[in-house]
């Protein structure tokens, strides 16, 4: 009688009552069978409730391992958000004053040095190379050190003047930062003649 | 939180969440503002908030700190613009702008402070 066939499932369980299948069977000791890799007993082969809850724990069982297996990560959207963040963290020396009425404002320095960079890579014939932003202390000019690579064929002798002039311009214009001097290194040229 | 007086003893509280999304919502309006710009902790706590499913309403606004104390206000903005648009004319807008409205919508005294995190060049 398969009611007698569980007597042993039954007695094995926890004091407060087990919850029994519809066959009898307490379902926590046919899960954990099936949980151990035991091969399903005369009656859990036939009855379609044991199956079921053999069926149960072999499917937790491989969704928690594949899980587990899996590599997790961040969607893109979050990467990019952090990495941005990261990029234009500025700490407080990474900054230039702005002067205000109300109080000095600030400006990221790799920013400034960009919109310099960017401007004088608009000039014909030149290309930026780096450029270096510094402050003057207790004061909003500054000085900046840029360097450029020519074309070939460009006339060298007045590309420090059309450098200069173009950052003290920019710094005005763009930035709000006076420029109080321009060191320009000519660092290489490119192209052929 | 503040406790500014008000008439016939009733007080009003205003508190830095609110005051931030008020300098938010100005400062993106200024000309010459492309957006505000998250600080690092700020991007983190949002990625923390999503994950662990804060309601998003507790969390900084990006871009804007504001702490409140007694009757005054200190305002932080953090702001990208581009190029074309003077930085130091984009920051003392906003800072004027801001304060403005900040004054007038809760009757603190302001102090604000914009940073230009980055310049678009295209």
């Amino acid at each position: 009688m398969a009611l007698n066939d569980s007597r042993d499932f039954l007695d094995a369980a926890g004091p407060g009552g087990p919850d029994l299948l519809a066959c009898g069977r307490a379902a926590a000791l046919v899960w954990d069978r099936a949980e151990a890799g035991t091969p399903p007993d005369e009656h859990e082969r036939d009855c379609p409730h044991c199956r079921a809850a053999h069926a149960d724990a072999g499917r937790l069982g491989a969704l928690v391992h594949r899980m587990a297996a899996e590599e997790i990560e961040p969607p893109p959207s979050v990467v990019d958000a952090v990495m941005t963040a990261v990029m234009s963290e500025l700490s407080p020396h990474e900054v230039l004053l702005l002067e205000s009425p109300h109080g000095p404002n600030r400006l990221g320095r790799p920013a400034a040095a960009a919109v310099l960079r960017g401007v004088v890579d608009r000039m014909d014939g030149l290309r930026a190379r780096s450029c270096r932003i510094e402050q003057v202390p207790e004061r909003f000019e500054a000085d900046v050190a840029i360097s450029v690579t020519a074309r070939f064929g460009v006339d060298l002798a007045s590309v420090t003047a059309r450098v200069r002039q173009m950052v003290l311009a920019a710094g005005e214009q763009a930035l709000g930062v006076p420029v109080r001097r321009v060191d320009i290194d000519v660092v290489d040229v490119w192209g052929e003649a | 939180m503040s406790e500014p007086s008000g008439p016939r003893g009733t007080r009003l509280h205003v508190g830095d969440s609110a005051v931030a999304r008020i300098a938010a919502q100005r400062a993106a309006l200024v000309p010459g503002v492309v957006g505000l710009r998250a600080d690092l902790a700020q991007v983190l706590l949002g990625v923390a908030g999503s994950v662990l499913g804060r309601n998003r309403s507790r969390l900084p606004v990006d871009g804007v700190t504001a702490v409140v104390h007694g009757g005054s206000a200190a305002v932080s903005v953090t702001v990208v613009t581009r190029l074309g648009h003077n930085c130091r004319e984009v920051a003392q807008e906003v800072q004027e702008q801001v304060a403005a409205e900040v004054a007038a919508q809760t009757g603190l005294t302001v102090a604000v402070t914009v940073t230009i995190a980055d310049v678009l060049l295209d």
